[in-house]
């Protein structure tokens, strides 16, 4: 065996062709955007204009925030529906601890217990219940949503400490607070899903959990992270959301977030079954969907027409993602 | 000669990412032959046989049928051709009924466009009967055990009227009766006219079933002729480029005190009533027929099955093992069979497979270390001879017995004091057995314990002090390696002698 003596692997052989679905298939979702982009600006002059840039960043944050941990979710092969039912609850308990504390830390501190608490919950049944992710999620967003109605009486809570509204109204040179809060959350889950022990058991347990449990690694206690992750950044979202405008709806808020979450996560070439799937690729997801919504309403298009565009675009990604 | 000639491939070139694989290989392949493809881990046997199945596209290079050129652009054309493949990682849906498998692609439909379910069932079993197979064509796959499966596999291949039967190590999960039941149909086959190619690193099996043979090595052909011809250290000779000793292993070290001692170990249906020690320094075999129980027994050794009775006591304390991790905690690993199943993650780089249960040894702070990671996998390719030109690509890229190296490293990186190793060899080559051999044996040289699980009786005869032979969840025999013989191991194997006394 001693005369295999392999050559070094190295690039520079690898014929123009091979390199360039190796590209394609590494950087799909990062030429889509750019091509979206180009033609966005080709499109409508007012596209390039900065405050419209900033515009779209500081539409995208929320959702963008939610993406991220249902990315890690779906990186562990399974899904969280419960997103959108989750943010208005934690909206909805953040705004009475503020107005009884009188303190934006006890409201801020109320938002990451209730969100990662939500999570936990989803993460037991699922991990130590053998609930099937999809049922599991699909019953907590029924649940947080009716808890949420009934706390605020159906309605909206509105917040009665000053200072809370700068949360998501202030702005640090051209960035609202909003977006900085984004991409450092986009930076962190980045590291965590790709520098530690966390994130290499979450892509083992996406990709094959007979395997993963195998290799030693607690499945159970990673699932059940996962899904506290997941939550703990829904209370993240929902602070912004609530602080925005000072108020939180019990009935509206929220709502069809799991599914531009999703779907964000999808057009970043996240696989559904889990395993495969970065963080970088939500990040430009998130920013497809945004620059779509944002062209949409510069070109006036019919709201009513919008969401049948985001479908097919989905679907878009998803039939080129399938030729791997 | 040249009149029977069937099937050849001319010149073939593949690469991958621009480093050759196959570099100008010719095959030529008779009609009602069995055409032994041989060499080493890497080789390229695989890739040559994936552009015969249509599953990948040549650089360059012909391939003729009956003196046509074909062009084989997907798997279905070249199912057409009448060339059937069974592939070296199974191909099972494990939540499809063992009839579904069967048919997944090419189900049997009446006029109506229903599915004839009861039809299929009957062919179903009708070919696995000719396997010597008895199985419920209605059950899930995913009951089965891993010889089920390959059994299942093959059968497909059966199923359409092919011409050419691609074997790609179709034997590594079965036990030797099984094994010799394939022989018999293979021989009929061949009789009938239908050629198969067939890959084995059992050198054994080629001598016993295989016509003529062709060697690889590192993408180039170097020999082909018949196999009455050659002798098997001429044939390793061809493969590695050195001779393979068959000899035991001497060994010359002593044990330390007892490391594992598992009493009355029990648990329902799988194995009952375990005893047996494992000394410091020690290498103990367990060896039996598929269906005797010893995976199962240490895979709840292992935490990984919880439901059993009895006592596990490692450096004499009781031990409470519910989770694999707990396993590693008290010093146990466990390199599983069936690696596609129990070990590769596909989608992770093979330099993260291979750090993926002990990464703590690649931290600081909290973070995983990439050069670390990357130092430490060169070492254990240059200890294993594995054969990988960029790690960082993900596991599956490798060839088979490259992966099982992987996950080999892995474990050794673990470190544990006791190391369970379930069918090590799956895959391996002659050459790079006997380097997993010599680790093994410089594993107990440096104290740890060491259990080795294989149907082979000459594999534990090989390297075991201590060889344990079970039969229907029990152990019915314990040699001492140097009094072992196989006749003597089938005779407890197969249930035909059972002698309480032989264990103490
Ligand atoms: N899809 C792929 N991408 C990159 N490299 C590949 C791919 N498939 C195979 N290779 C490389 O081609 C070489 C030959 O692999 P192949 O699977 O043909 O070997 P093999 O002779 O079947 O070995 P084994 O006995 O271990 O199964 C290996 O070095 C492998 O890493
Ligand atoms: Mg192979």
């Amino acid at each position: 065996m001693a005369n295999t003596n392999v050559k070094e692997y190295n690039p520079q052989v690898s014929n123009a062709k091979s390199r360039l679905t190796w590209l394609w298939s590494e950087y799909s979702v990062i030429i889509a955007f750019i091509i979206i982009f180009i033609a966005s600006s080709i499109m409508n002059p007012r596209f390039l204009d900065i405050n419209n840039q900033l515009n779209i960043l500081m539409q995208v944050s929320i959702i963008g925030i939610v993406a991220l941990g249902m990315t890690v979710v779906m990186l562990s092969g399974g899904i969280d529906l419960s997103v959108g039912s989750v943010l208005a609850l934690v909206g909805v308990m953040t705004v009475l601890a503020l107005n009884a504390s009188g303190s934006i830390l006890i409201g801020i501190f109320t938002a990451l217990v209730v969100g990662s608490f939500a999570g936990f919950l989803n993460g037991l049944m699922v991990a130590k219940g053998r609930i099937a992710s999809f049922i599991a999620t699909l019953g907590m967003m029924a649940a947080a949503r009716s808890i949420a109605l009934y706390i605020a009486e159906g309605g909206s809570v509105s917040g009665e400490v000053k200072g809370f509204t700068a949360i998501a109204n202030n702005d640090l040179w051209i960035f609202d607070y909003p977006v900085i809060i984004f991409f450092a959350m986009t930076a962190l889950v980045y590291i965590l899903m790709h520098k530690t022990r966390f994130g290499r058991y979450v892509y083992a347990l996406g990709s094959n959990e007979k395997a993963a449990m195998l290799s030693a690694i607690r499945v159970d206690r990673i699932k059940i992270a996962v899904y506290s992750l997941a939550g703990l950044l829904v209370s993240v979202a929902a602070i912004i959301e609530t602080s925005r405008l000072n108020s939180i709806s019990s009935s509206s808020s929220g709502v069809q977030y799991e599914l531009d979450a999703i779907a964000a996560v999808i057009i970043g070439g996240t696989r559904m079954t889990g395993g495969r799937g970065k963080i970088i690729g939500t990040l430009f997801g998130v920013l497809i969907l945004g620059i779509l919504n944002n062209m949409m309403n510069l070109m006036n298009v019919s709201p009513y027409l919008q969401g049948f565009v985001k479908g097919l675009i989905i679907i878009i990604a998803v039939v080129f993602q399938k030729r791997e | 000669m040249t009149q029977n000639l069937y099937i050849t491939m001319e010149n073939v070139k593949k690469s991958f990412n621009g480093v050759p694989v196959l570099k100008n290989v010719n095959l030529q392949i008779e009609k009602g032959e069995i055409h032994a493809l041989l060499g080493e881990n890497g080789a390229g046997k695989s890739t040559l046989m994936n552009i015969l199945g249509g599953v990948h596209q040549p650089d360059s290079g012909s391939i003729y049928i009956n003196e046509k050129e074909v062009k084989m652009t997907n798997p279905r054309i070249s199912q057409e051709q009448g060339i059937s493949f069974i592939h070296q990682e199974l191909n099972m849906v494990s939540d499809l009924k063992v009839y579904e498998n069967m048919y997944l692609g090419s189900e049997l439909r009446n006029k109506v466009g229903f599915l004839k379910v009861e039809e299929m069932c009957r062919q179903t079993h009708e070919i696995l009967a000719r396997l010597g197979v008895d199985i419920d064509p209605k059950e899930y796959v995913r009951n089965l055990a891993t010889s089920y499966k390959q059994l299942i596999e093959i059968s497909k291949a059966l199923l359409h009227k092919s011409t050419v039967i691609i074997m790609d190590e179709p034997t590594t999960s079965l036990a030797e009766h099984e094994v010799n039941r394939l022989f018999e149909l293979m021989k009929n086959l061949k009789k009938s006219g239908i050629s198969i190619i067939y890959i084995s690193h059992k050198l054994k099996e080629i001598k016993e079933v295989c016509d003529r043979y062709t060697v690889l090595r590192d993408g180039e052909m170097i020999k082909s002729g018949n196999v009455e011809q050659e002798d098997l250290d001429t044939i390793t000779k061809l493969m590695v480029g050195k001779s393979i000793s068959q000899n035991r292993f001497v060994h010359e070290h002593s044990f330390g005190p007892v490391m594992l001692e598992v009493n009355n170990l029990t648990s329902l249906g799988l194995f009952k009533n375990i005893h047996f020690k494992v000394k410091k320094g020690e290498i103990v075999g367990f060896t039996g027929l598929a269906g005797d129980g010893r995976t199962e027994l240490f895979e709840s050794l292992f935490g990984y099955r919880k439901k059993y009775t009895g006592e596990i006591k490692i450096n004499d304390q009781l031990i409470k093992i519910d989770h694999p991790r707990k396993a590693v905690e008290a010093g146990i690993g466990l390199v599983p069979k069936d690696r596609k199943e129990n070990a590769i993650i596909k989608d992770l780089s093979v330099i993260h497979n291979m750090s993926l249960s002990s990464i703590g040894n690649f931290e600081k702070s909290g973070f995983i270390q990439d050069n670390i990671e990357r130092d430490k996998f060169q070492y254990y390719k240059e200890l294993l001879n594995i054969k990988v030109h960029n790690p960082s690509i993900t596991i599956d890229k490798l060839s088979g017995g490259n992966q099982q190296k992987v996950i080999i490293a892995k474990w050794l990186e673990v470190g544990a004091d006791i190391l369970i190793f379930d069918n090590p060899t799956q895959g391996i080559d002659v050459g790079a057995k006997q380097e997993i051999y010599q680790q093994i044996v410089a594993l107990a040289e440096q104290g740890k314990s060491v259990i080795i699980l294989s149907s082979e009786a000459p594999e534990v005869m090989r390297i075991c002090h201590t060889i344990n032979v079970m039969y229907q969840g029990e152990i019915t025999a314990r040699f001492k390696g140097e009094e072992a013989t196989e006749e003597e191991i089938m005779h407890y194997a197969t249930g035909s002698k059972r002698e309480a006394a032989k264990i103490g």
